[in-house]
């Protein structure tokens, strides 16, 4: 099961003068229950794809498989609601979807889209905003009376309240201090070990190597890489030549090597580095 | 929106084109003025024959013109049949019940129809071959005198430019708030017109609270670049009246007196 692409090709515009091509021939599965990471360049198509994970976007050109759901360039709306709700999108600085006059309404607002009833979808709200670790005096607050981070893990529990199966988050925690940061990734961590997909766009090589176990590299519309992350981040060079870099650890042990340090391979986590000084 | 061709500027070097905006904004007034002067055959030849030979001067493709007309011919022939069915006098030409079609009747809506394409011509021409911005700028330059009226010109032409600036950014942010609510399970353009109106909820709201954002960190971040209102402030685009905005504007009077003389008293 999980996400499936096939021969997916992506112009958008498609007719008009504006008319480009963001996706090339992808092929790619995302495995149910794997944390797998997008990396790639501004314009290297990560936001396209995720957009074609729960159907925002249909691809012009092969198909996109959700569990046995598949999204073809002529699949109808109401096909692709049922996709909508298996894959929950959590956009760049999702903060700004908020609307409602609460944080408990805004947060009960997705699951009710999706028939699901008012008093269901009010104890969904309190069980997710407890989660991302928004307390009850804010239940009733204006979103917009809130402080950015707190907005912030409101618009991330609103999507968690749709009970999707897979989590797509696209830079979560962007523009977050590092604390907020760490809170985040350690939530999206936890969601991952009870059972959910969690799908990451990201250009933070260490979260990449901290939690993700699979990742695939974009550039430019095209798949160049994929794998795990500590088979990806032995290619140092290559990762740094697309602008992309790897985790500050692994730079800091090749430049061990460079001068004459005995390492197999290199370490993606500090973890990793620190048994490999103990036991060679 | 892509149909929409009011308000997109087609890049070209043809004499419309190289004519200063103001002049070309005086000529868009001043034509509104005497199109009321044309009342008969004559006079409405007249005013489609010159708005024919400007267009043909400013080298820009007819197809353009005609798709600015489309989206507005919906409320260009309901007021023209407004028009035919409820002036009355002259002879009646047709009569089915109460609704009766008189000869009058027929010429006013004829009349209304030619108003309503001459203008809209006339205006999508001026706005293809000026940049939005040079139109605030003739806006800003037009009203200076009216300073003394306290009329603010520099602030009015700022607020059209950062206005006219910011339509393609606000593009962008309702496109982006539009997906994050589909995600959400919102369904746009779908449902009756009650679920219609309430699915536009989600997007306004976020869309104004961006806005007021941005215009905070807009205004925060002209202030840090030393901003204190138009006094003594250069322009890098210097607006230049030539010998060609005096004829162009010149023939635009001719017109006008043509016109007074031959208009139905």
């Amino acid at each position: 099961m999980g996400i499936t692409l096939e021969g997916v090709n992506y112009t958008y515009q498609k007719g008009t003068p504006f008319e480009g091509k963001a996706l090339f021939d992808i092929d790619l599965t995302i495995a149910d229950g794997s944390y797998t990471a997008f990396i790639g360049h501004t314009g290297s198509g990560k936001s396209t794809i995720m957009q074609l994970l729960n159907g925002l976007n249909v691809p012009t050109q092969g198909t996109v498989y959700v569990d046995d759901m598949a999204i073809t360039a002529g699949s109808k709306n109401k096909d692709i609601k049922l996709v909508r709700k298996k894959v929950g999108l959590v956009f760049q600085f999702p903060e700004s979807q908020l609307f409602e006059e609460t944080v408990l309404k805004d947060v009960a607002f997705g699951p009710q889209n999706f028939g699901v009833s008012k008093e269901r979808a009010e104890e969904l709200a309190r069980e997710k905003l407890a989660m991302v670790g928004i307390s009850e005096e804010f239940f009733d607050k204006n979103p917009f009376e809130l402080s950015g981070g707190q907005m912030r893990r409101v618009a991330i529990a609103g999507i968690l309240a749709m009970e999707p199966n897979i989590l797509v988050l696209d830079e979560p925690t962007a523009g977050l201090d590092p604390k907020g940061r760490r809170e985040l990734m350690t939530l999206f961590k936890e969601l991952h070990q009870s059972g959910m997909t969690i799908v990451l766009v990201t250009h933070l090589m260490d979260d990449v190597a901290d939690y993700a176990d699979y990742v695939n590299v974009l550039e430019t519309g095209k798949l160049i890489l994929s794998g795990k992350p500590s088979d990806i981040f032995q290619n140092v060079d290559l990762l740094e030549s697309k602008q992309l870099g790897v985790p500050k650890i692994t730079k800091f042990a090749q430049n061990l090597r460079k001068r004459g340090f005995q390492l197999e391979r290199l370490p993606i986590t500090t973890e990793e580095f620190v048994e490999v000084l103990k036991h060679g | 929106m892509d149909k929409l061709i009011l308000g997109r500027y087609i890049p070209g070097n043809s004499l419309i084109h190289r004519l200063d905006p103001r002049s070309k904004l005086l000529a868009m007034v001043l034509y509104i003025i005497i199109i009321f002067w044309a009342n008969n055959l004559v006079t409405n030849l007249l005013m489609l024959a010159f708005t024919l030979v400007v267009i043909l001067l400013s080298q820009v493709k007819l197809s353009f013109f005609i798709n600015g007309v489309k989206p507005m011919i919906g409320i260009i022939l309901f007021t023209t049949i407004f028009q035919m069915l409820f002036t009355q006098g002259g002879e009646i030409i047709l009569q089915i019940w109460i609704i009766r079609i008189t000869s009058f009747g027929l010429s006013q809506a004829a009349l209304i129809f030619m108003r309503f394409l001459l203008i809209i011509l006339f205006s999508t021409l001026l706005t293809l071959t000026t940049t939005p911005l040079s139109l605030a700028d003739a806006v800003e330059s037009l009203l200076k005198p009216f300073e003394v009226f306290k009329v603010p010109a520099h602030e009015i032409g700022l607020m059209l430019s950062l206005s006219l600036r910011f339509v393609p950014t606000l593009m962008d942010d309702t496109t982006r708030i539009m997906n994050a609510q589909r995600a959400r399970g919102v369904d746009f353009g779908e449902g009756n017109l009650v679920q219609k109106v309430k699915s536009i909820i989600p997007i306004l709201i976020p869309l104004f609270a961006s806005s007021f954002k941005r215009a905070d960190a807009l205004a925060i971040a002209m202030e840090a670049r030393g901003y204190q209102g138009g006094d003594g402030r250069t322009k890098y685009r210097r607006l230049k009246w030539t010998l060609k905005d005096n004829l162009a504007l010149l023939s635009v009077i001719a017109l006008g007196a043509l016109l007074f003389f031959l208009k139905n008293p």
